[in-house]
């Protein structure tokens, strides 16, 4: 049933080549398979953002390749890139996520627009986001009349929204209480089970790594822990 | 579609830097459409002036007469040709003329002079001679010798209403012929150089002292309206080929040029404008762009790709325009319109304007070609100023903006 949907090999991307070279990814290899929930835990300059942005392909590796689903985006191209990130990857960010000028129900149906999906399929499955992460009432809210829990709310309803092949979220909980953080990654967590969504999240917030069902530990560019899959431990989806 | 929504909305996000804008593009418009219009009715206030005061829409001459006027070259067949043209329904009025180049002179000096022959109620219906008098009176059936001289001559010659000047001119053969004459009265136009110049006596005072008894040597035409002046030239020089028959533009050539020229100036006169606002377009958007870099970064990390973009930013400064420039361009309407109806009056320039033969009171109108061509240059302008911030957009790259 589950298949590869990330694969990178032997990822390094190098800063400052000309002087004191600075490897922010050394030599990583990540193997993703379709639902996961995976945490990438590591202290602030690990790699973190970098590993991400290259699975996103935000950013070119300097060597190593990323296979998403079959593709070798580092093969892709200015437009051909930004339109197979638009159709198979979905974005959270850790703040500044939302476009301001755009509501909630919007702001969700921004990336399925960009899709030109039909606006009858946009308008169900807007619905249907708005009360799976519970912001019915909230859905003509501009982003700056929401609270902060809210917007990643409707930023991870937005990345949900076209269905893509996983979810990259780059700590979208550093801006939160432990109380949203916790919400949010409640409501990730639902969504990866009802919708089998595939999630890739880094932080450094222990609570939130509590909730993974993997959890990737990088030091210095490098893997240093990869844990195996383990039964989560929320109350709510023991059986 | 969304990037409409999303443009129009961007530009309300920063309103003190929007309203700064659309204010700018609003005076610049409303002052641009009325300057071309006030430049409009000026140049029609000088052709209308000089049509219908001095040169009228054709003239008809012998061949050779206007090389250097001399006076044995008299318009053959003149009286068949008179009673033609009057009647054709779409000339107003026609004046027949004697004319002479020759000297007016007094105690205190002389001056070149235009002598004119005329009939008076044909020169009243064709320029309104009488009209412009300020001091005397128009010709009468009474005493031969009376002359109508100009303001501006009477000045310099120190002569006064009712005094005498001796005129002299080339006869038929080429001698010289004088007489006196008595100022009946004194006229004045809005043209001091043609004050200067014309002196108007009447025609049976001239043609025998010419030894031209009954001679013309000009036909000056006046229409109801200049739309048929191409259309009654040639059918008229079919008709009488052996005579010069010439259009205000031909006669006087630098009018003519004053209106050609004038298309042109509006154009320059748009194009600083717009460049000015240009400037201002572009360095708002530009500021807009670069505070919006996070914002830019991740609608492009999302898959928001180069050419929407590029639209957006298009759309956003087209907008931006779009809601300036009708204000802009119907205020400048509306001040065109009522200062047409009422004209606008320079007093304090009076002279200075009259030197250049331009009128005191000016009717600004523009044509509906020039309102087309304005629109069209706003929007061309529009684009091109969004251009430059839409590719400091396109230049951004996501991960760096986002890590910013
Ligand atoms: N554009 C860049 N130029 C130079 N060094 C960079 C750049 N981006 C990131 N780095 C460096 O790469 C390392 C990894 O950064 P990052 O991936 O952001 O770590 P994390 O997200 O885990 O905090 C850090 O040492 C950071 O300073
Ligand atoms: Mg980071």
């Amino acid at each position: 049933m589950n298949h590869t949907v990330i694969d990178a090999h032997n990822l390094v991307k190098v800063y400052d080549e000309k002087t004191i070279p600075l490897y922010a990814l050394n030599g990583v290899h990540l193997h993703i398979e379709s639902g996961e929930f995976i945490a990438i835990k590591g202290p602030s300059g690990s790699g973190k953002t970098t590993l991400l942005n290259m699975i996103g392909g935000l950013d070119v590796p300097s060597t190593g390749e990323v296979i998403i689903d079959g593709t070798n985006i580092n093969n892709l191209k200015g437009n051909a890139l930004i339109d197979f990130r638009l159709n198979n990857i979905g974005f959270v960010f850790q703040s500044y996520n939302l476009i301001p000028v755009l509501t909630a129900r919007e702001n969700i149906e921004f990336i399925m627009l960009l899709q030109k999906r039909s606006s009858k399929e946009i308008n169900t499955r807007v619905n249907e986001l708005l009360k799976q992460i519970g912001l019915e009432d909230k859905a003509d809210k501009r982003p700056g009349e929401l609270s902060g829990g809210q917007q990643q709310r409707v930023a991870v309803a937005r990345a949900l929204a076209p269905k893509p092949k996983f979810i990259l979220a780059d700590e979208p909980t550093a801006n939160l209480d432990s109380v949203s953080a916790g919400n949010l990654l409640d409501m990730m967590l639902q969504l990866n089970i009802q919708e089998k969504m595939t999630f890739v999240f880094s932080t450094h917030d222990q609570r939130v790594i509590e909730r993974a069902r993997r959890v990737i530990t990088l030091e210095d560019g490098k893997i240093v822990q990869d844990s195996a899959p383990k039964k989560i431990t929320h109350p709510m989806y023991e059986n | 579609m969304m990037l409409i929504k999303i443009a129009w909305r961007n530009i309300w996000r920063s309103k003190k830097r929007s309203a700064i804008i659309i204010a700018s593009i609003i005076i610049g418009l409303w002052a641009g459409v009325f300057l071309i219009a006030f430049y409009n009715g000026m140049i029609e206030q000088r052709v209308r002036t000089a049509i219908t005061q001095e040169i009228s829409h054709i003239q008809i001459h012998h061949t050779e007469f206007n090389k250097d006027y001399d006076p044995k070259y008299t318009i053959q067949n003149s009286g068949a040709i008179y009673d033609s043209i009057k009647n054709i329904p779409d000339v107003k009025s026609l004046a027949a003329r004697m004319i002479f180049m020759g000297m007016i002179s007094s105690a205190s000096g002389n001056s070149g002079i235009k002598l004119l022959g005329i009939y008076p109620d044909q020169e009243q219906s064709v320029t309104g001679l009488k009209d412009k008098l300020i001091q005397g009176n128009y010709f009468d059936s009474g005493r031969t010798n009376q002359m109508l001289i100009g303001e501006r001559l009477i000045k310099k010659l120190k002569l006064n209403l009712g005094s005498k000047a001796i005129l002299t001119f080339q006869d038929k053969e080429g001698n010289l012929a004088s007489s006196a004459f008595k100022i009946k009265g004194v006229y004045k136009t809005s043209n001091s150089p043609y004050d200067e110049k014309y002196v108007f006596v009447r025609v049976h005072d001239l043609d025998l002292l010419a030894g031209l008894p009954g001679e013309i040597h000009e036909i000056a035409i006046l229409l109801r309206s200049n739309n048929s002046l191409n259309a009654i030239q040639t059918s008229l020089q079919r008709k009488f080929p052996d005579v010069l028959i010439e259009n205000w533009m031909q006669i006087s050539p630098e009018i003519g040029l004053t209106v050609s020229v004038s298309d042109q100036m509006v154009f320059i006169y748009l194009g600083i404008i717009l460049l000015a606002l240009a400037f201002g377009i572009i360095n708002t958007m530009m500021m807009s762009v670069l505070e919006r870099t996070r914002e830019l970064g991740m609608l492009m990390a999302l898959g928001m790709n180069k050419l929407r973009v590029f639209i957006m930013i298009i759309l956003e400064t087209l907008f931006l325009v779009l809601v300036g420039s009708p204000a802009g361009i119907v205020l400048g309407l509306i001040t065109t319109k009522i200062t047409h109806n009422t004209g606008i009056q320079f007093k304090a320039y009076k002279e200075v304007y009259a030197n250049f033969g331009y009128n005191d009171i000016i009717y600004p109108e523009l044509a509906v070609k020039q309102f087309i061509t304005i629109v069209f240059l706003v929007l061309i302008t529009a684009i091109i100023s969004g251009i430059f911030p839409a590719r400091r957009a396109l230049k951004l790259k996501p991960v760096e903006s986002i890590r910013k």
